[in-house]
């Protein structure tokens, strides 16, 4: 397994060579557009990917941003020629069956693809047009300041205004919270989605939404619920795991996580269909896809590997050294109540979701 | 005094039973594979159905990913369950040697009677369609298919024929147990349900090897697959104590319901059979009806998992809406089973149930003269108090509460609810809704298992091998000769056809047959039971019985009452003594 393992990856780096080579000999390599979402994540994924990719192959990496809309995908992709994206895997099953994106050949980016492989990803999918790159956490936080007695542990907790009193910043979006809306109905995290298929099931999640009617702060920006926590701005938030985990490490800001009825998503590599150098996207892909570069982002922002055989390489943060592991989505110290976003219900059914959304919003705003 | 011509089969003669070591083996390997075949089995079906459920779109997570397309939805509903129809009638009839499907009663009967079950390959094109069934959405169960594939695989051991007295019985026992434990999720309750809907008794015999099916069907499904409980519920306990008497008030109230819903299931049954609509379309009808109706209320559909989870969150529902499906699931639920979809009535009866139980609980809150703990309470104790008399097994009931919600609070809730309701409809219906079709096809088991053992043995298996019989052709005197020489008092005398004449007694004066002739005290016929003879014998003086064809009259033979209790006793110590093994 070693071996082999080895023998792929100088074969992919050799590879990774060959694209890189004649774009040195013209003397000013045109630079890959790699597109993802800001803040805390691109820093940690600069120092981990981008830089060492660069490194490796002498393709320089040109970094844009965006706020995982799907719309931004229709409407910049190819202006902006965007050549890698960084995506939510739902949206990337949409991008890929409304034509978006470009099918990858996953057995040339991973040097074959045998079932250890297929295994090493579990329980993430190597599905057509994506590539899992990490997996990463919607949980809650609160601002430490603003409950000093009794804290908040469970979701219910979040839309509960008078026990818990404060804003609430959340994401501009049907995603996560109609899934906590209907778990802190008691509906268990295995029917969470099945009752989110019935109108009955959106009805009552939007009830349950109701309760913080005039109490939410809406955010788009990934980076922008920390913040908010952080100036003191809201006391409650949703947000990504890693965001949090980066204000609190770097910014020492009064951030604590609940873990409970975490939303686990999965976060891939995308390549769209406007790309003129999918050679480079595809040297890039197999750089990315490395479990020791996988794990070297891991060590930085906590944000699981996709890989199962990259978790043995993540150890302490590189400067604050904290043990990683205890803050990746997937420690079981976090307890039971957890759920995995089901990205194929996700794509087919947003637009469903988003109508409801809008309605609720419509009938008199956050 | 002569003895019964054979003891016959319903009674199985104590036989040389093999060495306890022997018998201890062979019931271990019986639990530990049938187990395992029949939890494979019940979780196999699941996931057919589920796949089918899927496929089909009648899932809500199947359907809502659809939404956009059109009328794709909508015509799905409406022609999936009318196509399933139509291939449940073409299975049952082109596969099925039965041409019906099987369930929870065909076991019990094949239990209690010592019998094989129905031919494998009616069993087989039951399951399967049940699985079509189940899998178009039809408002049918999936546990009684599910009891009878476990029963079913349970009953091949038959065939194997190893000399263990009492095996066929537990080991289609053992089949249900680790179906029901697998299929809930709950070892408890498939050990009691198999005991208390199939067996009957306890006896450490079948105890022991159901205990251990039930556990493997348990190892099977937690272990192996790792299946979540099924109906975990979150409740912090009966707040109130005047609560216990609502519990009791809405088991009574579900009684009434369960009644009535079981009583439209036979009447829907029974009219559908006279009804001019061929049986090959009579399963698509119901499908067209569940179909439209479906189109507006979407809960019906199915085995209905959303809807058992809603109706334990407070405003899931307005009442109206409530009552409108706790009607439409009952009268659809009875269309279906009564048009010949395959299926149980316990999921639809659970999920009549829940409806009814938050029903109640909103009724009791719209008042808002007493205080409560919540629906989720009200709605299981309605669950389970509908299901307990339709199944006829409330410990299993009660059991079932126990391991699918894993709260002991709401159990006790549960209990006190199902053992009213259970009161109230064994009273005025009858022990389950099985046992009242098993009645309806002439097999009572209401006045306990001995009594419908002996109704079911015919007397006339029981004639005496060479009773004094004679005919009015041949001399009076000849036969007055042959009964001095034997052990008789009576002869028994036929015209030259064969039809019964009369009785002869050893005094009896006269000198044409005419005169010497005298009509018996007692007399039996074709259909007479071991059961009814014994009645029939109260304060009978004489030898025996002349038991004769009631269609035309001949005498089929002589029973002689030292016979009929022969065969009563036999059939007391065939149940004594399985009901007593220890091994």
């Amino acid at each position: 397994m070693r071996f082999s393992d080895a023998i792929t990856r100088c074969a992919g780096l050799l590879a990774g060579l060959l694209v890189a080579v004649p774009a040195v000999v013209a003397q000013e390599p045109e630079a890959l557009t790699v597109v993802t979402w800001g803040g805390a994540y691109e820093a940690a994924q600069k120092t981990a990917v981008f830089v060492p990719f660069t490194e490796a192959t002498g393709i320089p990496v040109e970094v844009k941003r965006y706020s995982g809309a799907i719309g931004s995908l229709r409407k910049r992709a190819e202006a902006e020629s965007w050549d890698v994206i960084d995506m939510l895997e739902a949206d990337a099953i949409t991008g890929c069956e409304d034509g978006l994106l470009r099918k990858l050949r996953h057995d040339e980016i991973l040097g074959g693809l045998d079932r250890a492989v297929r295994r090493d990803f579990a329980p993430t999918r190597l599905r057509p047009c994506s590539l899992p790159q990490n997996v990463f956490a919607t949980v809650m936080a609160y601002d430490d300041r603003a409950y000093p007695g009794l804290k908040p542990t469970r979701i219910e907790d979040f839309f509960d205004v008078e026990e818990f009193p404060g804003k609430r910043a959340i994401h501009r979006s049907p995603d996560v919270i109609l899934e906590w809306a209907l778990m802190a109905e008691g509906v268990p995290a295995a029917q969470v989605y099945d009752l989110l298929s019935t109108d009955r099931g959106l009805r009552l999640a939007l009830r349950r939404l109701e309760a913080l009617r005039g109490h939410i702060v809406w955010w788009e920006d990934a980076g922008a619920p920390a913040r908010l926590l952080e100036k003191g701005e809201v006391a409650m938030a949703s947000g990504y795991n890693g965001r949090f985990f980066a204000a609190a490490q770097d910014r020492g800001a009064p951030v604590s996580v609940i873990w409970d009825g975490r939303l686990i998503g999965t976060d891939v590599w995308a390549m769209p269909v406007t790309t003129d150098r999918p050679e480079a996207v595809r040297a890039f892909l197999e750089f990315a896809a490395r479990p020791e570069v996988m794990a070297g982002l891991a060590a930085r922002i906590p944000y699981g590997p996709a890989r199962k055989s990259a978790m043995e390489w993540i150890g302490l943060h590189p400067e604050s050294g904290v043990p990683m592991r205890d803050h990746l989505p997937n420690a079981p110290q976090h307890g039971a109540r957890m759920l995995v976003r089901d990205s194929v219900w996700y794509s087919h059914t947003e637009a469903i979701r988003e109508r409801r959304f809008e309605a609720w919003l419509e009938k008199g705003g956050g | 005094m002569t003895s019964p011509a054979s003891s016959g089969q319903a009674l199985t003669p104590p036989g040389r039973p093999g060495h306890p070591a022997y018998r201890a083996g062979i019931l271990t390997l019986c639990a530990i594979g049938v187990g395992t075949l029949a939890s494979l089995a019940a979780i196999g079906l699941t996931e057919a159905v589920f796949w089918l459920n899927d496929i089909l779109l009648i899932a809500p997570r199947a359907r809502v990913q659809l939404d956009a397309q059109g009328y794709l939805v909508p015509v799905a509903t409406v022609l999936v369950p009318v196509l399933g129809g139509l291939v449940v009638a073409l299975v049952l009839r082109h596969l099925s040697p039965v041409h019906r499907p099987l369930g929870p009663p065909d076991v019990i009967e094949a239990v209690q009677f010592e019998r094989p079950l129905p031919p494998l390959r009616a069993g087989i094109a039951s399951t399967l369609a049940a699985m079509v069934s189940l899998g178009a959405g039809a408002s049918v169960g999936q546990y009684g298919p599910m009891v009878y594939l476990g029963a079913m695989l349970g009953g091949l051991v038959r065939r194997l024929r190893l000399g263990v007295p009492n095996l066929p019985a537990i080991s289609v026992a053992c089949g249900v147990a680790a179906a029901i434990a697998t299929a809930f999720n709950a070892p408890i309750a498939g050990l009691v349900f198999a005991h208390e809907v199939v067996l009957r008794h306890y006896s450490t015999q079948s105890f022991a090897p159901t205990t251990v099916a039930a556990a493997t069907g348990y190892v099977m499904a937690n272990v192996v697959f790792e299946r979540p409980a099924l109906f975990l519920v979150r409740f912090d306990g009966v707040e109130h104590g005047h609560e216990f008497a609502l519990f009791a008030a809405l088991g009574i109230l579900a009684a009434g319901l369960a009644i009535l819903f079981m009583r439209l299931i036979l009447l829907v049954s029974a009219r559908a059979a006279q009804s001019s609509l061929p049986a090959l379309l009579r399963p698509a009808a119901a499908g067209l009806a569940l179909g439209l109706a479906a189109l507006w209320l979407p809960d019906v559909l199915g085995i209905g998992k959303e809807t058992l989870r809603f109706a334990t969150i407070p405003g899931a529902f307005a009442p109206g809406e409530l009552a409108v499906l706790v009607i439409a699931k009952l009268a659809l639920t009875a269309l279906c089973i009564g048009f010949g979809f395959a299926g149980g009535v316990f999921s639809p009866a659970l999920l009549i149930g829940i409806l009814f139980g938050a029903l109640f609980w909103t009724a009791i809150d719209a008042t808002a003269l007493v205080a409560t703990s919540g629906v989720a309470v009200y709605a299981i104790c309605g669950m389970m108090a509908l299901t307990s008399p339709v199944i006829g097994a409330p410990l299993t009931t009660i059991l079932i509460v126990f391991e699918l919600t894993r709260n002991y609070d709401i159990t006790i809730a549960a209990m006190v609810a199902v053992v009213f309701s259970n009161l109230v409809a064994h009273r005025f219906f009858g022990r389950s809704l099985f046992d009242v079709q098993l009645a309806r096809r002439g097999t009572d088991l209401s006045k306990g298992r001995d009594r419908a053992r002996l109704a079911a043995l015919p007397v006339s298996r029981f004639c005496a091998e060479s009773p004094i019989i004679g005919a009015t052709g041949q001399d009076l005197e000849d036969l007055r000769a042959r009964l001095d020489r034997s052990a008789w008092s009576e002869a028994f005398v036929t015209d030259p056809q064969g039809r019964f004449a009369g009785v002869l007694d050893r005094q009896a004066a006269g000198t044409t047959w005419d005169e010497a002739l005298r009509a018996p005290a007692r007399r039996f016929d074709e259909t007479t039971s071991v059961l009814q003879a014994m009645q029939a014998l109260r304060g009978f003086v004489g030898d025996a019985v002349p038991v004769i064809d009631s269609r035309n009259g001949v005498l089929i033979g002589v029973v002689s009452e030292a016979a009929v209790i022969e065969a009563y006793l036999d059939v007391s110590a065939a149940l004594r003594r399985e009901e007593n093994a220890v091994l």
